[in-house]
């Protein structure tokens, strides 16, 4: 079923949608890969992509993991949302155009939170390094 | 500018508030149209972290007239989602910790805190 669309996955939609395809998951791990076009929101006059994107690449890459990981045990992909950020650190320039891989892995996934460590690279070189706080919604819990 | 920040931008009210050259509040309001809505989610929409982080970095920019980047998120907590049409006061306190610029920030709606970060700002542009 890899790489599949991310699009299929996660409930983010243009142009807040960052991931573009889920690689390969392997053992609470993934890879995702994003190719951020000129025209992005988060891209300057010169292409260059806003720092803080880093942060929604390692987020929304785990949430494309967790949706193919519902599809695969045949329940429609779950909701979460972003709760906590530690020790995010930026250390290079994403532009337009550019192969992004974010990598993650799942650290802690108790109570219907998930603890994710992320790195976002381009070929050999890392953007930026994290970990980050999600909190599952569980869909058969009651109420509205 | 990105069309982010430039949607950012857009959406503040009233005028910078500082007590200092280190401390600033301002607030915002991020109606329906605002672009980063668009998308998250279709139906349900949130303002992403992302933009909240943005906002505290390009408001610490005005108030110094210094170009800043984000050099690191030390901790951010998200606690409650913000909707479009809610106000929303960010308030934020710079200091030097080790050698390193921190902004200490918190947004609010309804005088309830919904977010809180400690950011690392550093001056000039993000290495290539």
């Amino acid at each position: 079923m890899l790489p599949i669309s991310a699009e299929r996955l996660i409930p983010h939609r243009a142009p807040m949608r960052l991931v573009d395809t889920l690689v390969s998951v392997t053992d609470g791990c993934a890879v995702a890969e994003s190719v951020l076009p000129r025209s992005a929101m988060m891209a300057d006059g010169e292409g260059k992509i806003d720092e803080v994107a880093c942060m929604e690449l390692i987020a929304q890459s785990y949430a494309a993991f967790r949706g193919y990981m519902d599809r695969m045990n045949g329940k429609p992909p779950g909701e979460g949302f972003l709760v906590g950020v530690r020790n995010l650190e930026i250390t290079g320039t994403a532009y337009a155009g550019d192969r992004l891989l974010t990598s993650i892995r799942t650290v802690a996934a108790v109570g219907g939170f998930a603890v994710v460590e992320g790195a976002v690279t381009r070929g050999d070189e890392t953007l930026a390094t994290g970990t980050l706080t999600l909190w599952l919604v569980d869909p058969d819990a009651g109420g509205g | 500018m990105s069309a982010l920040r430039e949607g950012i931008d857009a959406s503040k009210l009233g005028d910078l508030a500082g007590t200092g050259t280190e401390t600033g509040a301002r607030r915002y309001r991020f109606g329906p149209g605002f672009i980063g809505f668009s998308g998250h989610f279709p139906g349900n929409p949130i303002l992403p972290a992302i933009v909240q982080i943005r906002a505290v970095v390009s408001l610490a920019e005005a108030e110094s007239g210094k170009t800043l980047r984000l050099a690191a998120v030390r901790s951010a907590k998200f606690l409650t989602p913000i909707r479009p049409d809610e106000d929303v006061w960010i308030r934020y306190r710079r200091r030097v910790d080790s050698g390193m610029d921190i902004c200490d920030a918190t947004l609010s709606v309804a005088e309830k805190t919904v977010a809180a970060f400690q950011l690392e700002l550093a001056e000039g542009e993000t290495p290539r």
